[in-house]
């Protein structure tokens, strides 16, 4: 088996050539073992190097990218290509995400506390024995709850992370002809498609360990949500089916939370335990702007049909989140098993009904039945590359650093799927929930067109205005797109597909992206790309379709009279050499990040400090990309920004681009300028690269808002988690320019 | 500057041979066990062979990391960093974790230059120094996922420790200069699932207080040097640094603590004098800005102060000095 794939159309040069290099090397080869030439020879040609390994010329090593640039790919990362036992794409309807149910706080037991329930339980021999405390927390007062007084938790979202199982409780939230037919009574077994096996509790890890994946559904106004997330994995690391880890800490992504409820990346909790992560959903500037909550644009949906105001900037009002896995080190493995689902928030401005008319609503596709949150115009979609062996069960590469790819395309975890839909204008809500692929959307009719679409959302963040697409740009790992595609236009009958343009060789960065017709055109030696979700049109709307896409949206908040307290710079680097200010930036490599060009390129060290902005400031940040053979989608937690310039100029910044963001993808060898505002909660966040392969190693770093506001930084003991309690380090390594 | 030669036929081969392997035997009880590692010979400092997966992973709970003995660059910090976590780990290395250096310049690392290179470090017999043919060494590399293009880093390796549980198929990622504190509780994890997880000093959550950092220059030296450095406790690796400030000129001392490869690569006759007296291991070039590197000259000067006199200035010096030599015997 070669581990060289080259595409079916692959030029008849290239096939030769790289035929030609088999045939050229195998002779050396040959020649060699039987003494007709000496290695001497063979160094003096420039055949091998000194080394004695074949040397890396082109028309010598078949594994050389080729002059001709037509593409061999090693897809899935590590492993032979994903047995599809004969299934074809399009074949299984998209079962829409299972909707977690929101309960009154008083169904959970023990009730929430503002400080970590430290009541012990006795801990599993295999985990060290002895008694550990019930919540995974850690315990005391920095950990707590902030303002859990002030914003006490209205209602209860539970789950729990365990191996795979058959679903008999799904909830679409949409009636079936909603979803494709669905029948939600029918159990939903564990597995990409019916042709596929089952997938087992050891190879599949999800929120309540089922398929579809789990939405959140929470709003403003006031209704604080308590997610109690219980681990149910296995007391044992070994039984992992080969990679993935037990301990977890969910991250709700990009939650502007207090840092406790932040999924920090050391603050993981164990098998048996449960954490309360506590979300308050506020608008940022809480302290500051329309503090007397006047603001009918500031709030969330009342079930009457009504608002209710919160304090705040309306202009920070958020929409589409998602959360997932960000345990140390494992953030790939975990979220890859199935630790992903999404988050959609409900505002006065974006309520989810598409017919109420109070002047604030923005009516964007939704449906009528409820006063918020109705679903059946708006539809969440994780796009995901995965590969399994050849049993069918997920596999993962473990010890690959450049990013890992899969070769089967799936939405909803549910390979290549249809949807139907009515001849109307549909919502979706498109997240990147990949480990290293970057997806580049577009949609296409039968006879290969592309078909506009309506961009209105960028992270999650209503734009001032929508933006008309024929396709979208390229999408990085935990980049949510929120679209509007019209289906009015087409007939009972047709069909159209969403197709994905971009290309990959490895999982160090996209390769190229195609034109449609190069997309659909199956020459593609990436297997992820071109069509992966039909869409079938199926039948006029029951009524009238009556939501809007306003062309003014969401304004971006204004903050030229705030003044910018700093300037910081950080560089996502990997090689010495690919540096441009520094030739030896690698002392601590492959992945890091560089402070304020100062000092060393440095790993990940959740103990270490690499910059405290004071409470209350504005600051601007340019995040580098050091090298231009990767791509780096940065995600900054904990609050919005608004990208002021790509490569140092703001007429490079495109229209898609100039809402809010959370994920900034810095393209190779750019860089993202930006500004964001620290204030409402403070404590430790971090900042770190979502091709999770490259957070896992090392490109991450922490910074913290320091709310004593003090001269010197106060730095913050480390959380040190086990399973009979969490103790504590001193914060051990504060690079200099974090005060 | 060492360079790795690119992967080559032989290591192709046995990728080749290993995406078949995977496909038949994909449901081995670990999918990171025999049918992963390559059984490859690898020769230790005392001219001992061993097999990579039956005699070094099979079973056991690893820390491997690449070095070679002529790196003027990261791999004496590197291994200065894994001898305090030898230290913090205690009886546990050699019977519960073995550490493994592999180099990656075999040509020069003969079992002999391992040796001596093993004890000017004292890393102790059951610290293997381990070295091989190219070939297997590229492709163990890149098998425990440590290999980096030559191309893109100029020592041609990463600065990374692979630690890993065979039996559990538990494999994890750290800088081997990060604190060292943190590595040891990794280990220790890996080892028994948190059993004997008290090679690292434990606070709770009272114990732990946020920290107010004030003094870039303690701040400095306990991350950058205590590693290899005391201030009045003796030598380590390299010198006890107390009244350096002192015997040393001034302009001298800043630009060896900054550029002590440039000094070295000059000939400067005072950095060769002490090469010599500490066992020929380079003193790294630790990245510090001229800022940095005066707040550290600066705390050395304080600190040989107050402990020349014998006496503390004032309680809170005492104080910082105890924080320093604990981050010291931490680090």
């Amino acid at each position: 088996m070669s581990n060289i794939y080259l595409p079916k159309s692959a030029s008849k040069a290239r096939i030769k050539e790289a035929t030609n290099a088999r045939n050229n090397r195998a002779e050396i080869v040959k020649a060699y073992s039987q003494g007709k030439v000496s290695r001497r020879d063979l160094i003096k040609w420039g055949l091998i190097t000194t080394g004695g390994l074949l040397a890396p010329i082109h028309g010598l090593n078949p594994f050389v990218t080729s002059a001709y640039a037509d593409g061999g790919s090693n897809i899935p990362t590590g492993a032979p290509r994903s047995p599809l036992f004969g299934t074809l794409p399009f074949t299984q309807p998209l079962a829409r995400f299972d909707v977690l149910s929101r309960d009154p706080i008083t169904s959970l037991n023990p009730a929430p506390q503002a400080q970590a329930n430290q009541t012990q339980q006795p801990v599993p021999a295999s985990l060290g024995g002895g008694t550990g405390p019930i919540e995974g927390r850690p315990p005391g007062a920095i950990w707590a709850h902030q303002q859990f007084g002030l914003l006490p938790p209205q209602v209860a979202i539970s789950a729990t992370m365990e191996g795979a199982k058959v679903n008999t409780v799904y909830n679409p939230g949409v009636a079936s002809n909603f979803n494709s037919g669905i029948d939600p009574t029918t159990p939903v077994r564990p597995r990409f498609h019916p042709n596929l096996p089952d997938q087992g509790p050891l190879a599949l890890w999800t929120y309540n360990g089922t398929f579809p994946p789990k939405l959140m559904q929470v709003r403003y106004g006031g209704d604080a949500a308590l997610f109690r997330l219980t681990n149910k994995l296995p007391a044992d690391f070994s039984q992992n089916g080969g990679f993935g880890r037990i301990t977890i800490s969910t991250h709700e992504h990009n939650g502007h939370h207090g840092a406790e409820n932040d999924g920090f990346t050391g603050a993981y909790f164990f098998p048996n335990q449960f954490y309360d992560y506590h979300y308050p959903v506020v608008l940022a500037g809480r302290n500051t702007v329309n503090t007397d909550a006047t603001d009918p644009r500031a709030g969330g949906p009342s079930d009457s049909g009504g608002i209710n105001k919160i304090p705040g900037d309306w202009h920070e009002t958020m929409s589409t989140h998602w959360f997932h896995d960000h345990m140390f080190s494992f953030t790939s493995q975990n979220v890859y098993k199935g630790m992903a689902g999404m988050f959609n928030i409900y505002s006065a401005l974006d309520r989810g009904n598409e017919e109420l008319n109070d002047g604030v609503n923005l009516r964007l596709p939704s449906g009528t039945a409820k006063s918020w949150g109705n679903q059946e115009y708006d539809v969440n979609l994780v796009l995901a590359d995965k590969a399994w062996d050849q049993d069918g069960q997920l596999f993962f590469d473990i010890f690959n650093f450049d990013g890992f790819l899969g070769d089967a395309m799936t939405v909803n975890f549910f390979y290549k799927p249809f949807f139907e839909v009515e001849r109307r204008k549909y919502r979706f809500r498109i997240l990147n929930g990949a480990v290293s692929r970057f997806f580049k959307v577009a949609i296409s009719d039968a006879s290969n067109t592309a078909q506009p679409m309506i961009f209105i959302a960028n992270d999650g963040n209503l734009m001032p205005s929508p933006v008309v697409l024929n396709q979208l740009d390229e999408q990085g790992i935990a980049e949510r797109y929120d679209i509007i595609i019209d289906f009015s236009k087409y007939n009972i009958g047709d069909k159209i597909w969403m197709v994905n343009l971009c290309e990959h060789q490895d999982g160090k960065k996209p390769s190229q992206d195609l034109t449609l017709a190069d997309a659909l055109s199956g020459n593609s030696a990436d297997p992820c790309v071109g069509k992966f979700l039909e869409f079938r049109i199926v039948r006029n709307p029951a009524t009238p379709d009556v939501s809007q896409v306003p062309t003014t949206m969401i304004p971006n908040p204004d903050l030229s009279s705030i003044p910018v307290t700093r300037e910081r710079v950080f560089e996502f680097g990997s090689g010495g050499n690919q540096t441009t200010n520094d030739p030896v930036s690698t002392f601590f490599g492959p992945w890091g990040i560089k402070t304020d060009n100062q000092g060393p390129t440095l790993n990940a060290d959740y103990g270490r400090i690499s910059a405290a902005p004071k409470f209350g400031t504005r600051e601007i940040w340019t995040l580098q990309n050091g090298g231009g053979g990767w791509d780096h989608p940065i995600h900054i937690h904990f609050e919005e920004g608004q990208i002021l310039a790509r490569n140092g100029s703001a007429s490079n910044v495109p229209s898609w681009e100039k809402g809010r963001k959370d994920v900034y993808r810095l393209r190779p060898g750019g860089s993202v300028t930006l500004t964001m505002q620290f204030r409402d909660f403070g404590g430790m966040f971090m900042e770190h690269c979502h091709n999770t392969v490259h957070e896992d190693n090392a490109m991450l770093l922490r910074w913290e808002i320091d709310n004593a506001g003090g001269a010197f930084l106060k730095a913050l003991p480390t959380p040190i988690p086990k399973p009979q309690g969490v103790t504590f380090e001193d914060p051990d390594d504060i690079l200099p320019t974090a005060f | 500057m060492r360079k790795i030669d690119s992967m080559g036929i032989a290591l192709l081969a046995v990728m080749a041979l290993f995406l078949a392997i995977m496909a038949c035997e994909a449901r081995a009880s670990t999918h990171w066990g025999a049918n992963y590692f390559p059984n490859v010979p690898l020769t230790d400092q005392n001219g001992r062979t061993f097999h990579l997966y039956d005699d070094l992973l099979k079973g056991k709970t690893v820390v491997v990391n690449l070095i070679y003995t002529q790196c003027k660059d990261s791999c004496p910090l590197e291994t200065a960093r894994l001898i305090q976590v030898r230290q913090m780990l205690g009886d546990h290395v050699g019977k519960d974790v073995f550490f493994y250096s592999i180099s990656i310049d075999p040509e020069h690392d003969t079992p002999e230059a391992l040796k001596a290179y093993a004890e000017k470090f004292h890393a102790g017999p059951d610290w293997l120094f381990l070295t091989g043919k190219k070939e297997d060494i590229n492709l163990v590399a890149r098998k425990l996922g440590l290999y980096f293009d030559p191309g893109l880093n100029r020592d041609g390796h990463t600065v990374e420790l692979m630690i890993g549980n065979e039996p559990s198929g538990q494999w994890t990622r750290n800088a081997a200069t990060d604190n060292p504190r943190f590595i040891t509780s990794t280990i220790t994890t890996l080892v028994d699932g948190w059993n004997s997880h008290k090679a690292v000093a434990e606070k709770s959550y009272a114990q732990a207080a946020p920290l107010n950092v004030s003094d870039r220059g303690q701040y400095l030296f306990a991350t950058r040097c205590a590693a290899c450095h005391t201030i009045g406790h003796g030598t380590k690796i390299g010198p006890d640094l107390i009244g350096v400030t002192a015997v040393r000129d001034r302009g001298w001392l800043l630009r060896f603590i900054q550029k002590p490869d440039e000094l070295l690569a000059e000939k400067d006759p005072l950095a060769m004098s002490l090469f010599k007296q500490y066992k020929e291991i380079q003193m790294p070039n630790v990245r510090l800005g001229p800022d940095d590197t005066e707040s550290l000259v600066r705390f050395l000067e304080a600190q040989s102060a107050t402990k020349a006199t014998g006496v503390s200035s004032t309680a809170k010096t005492d104080e910082r000095e105890k924080h320093v030599e604990k981050a010291a015997s931490n680090n």
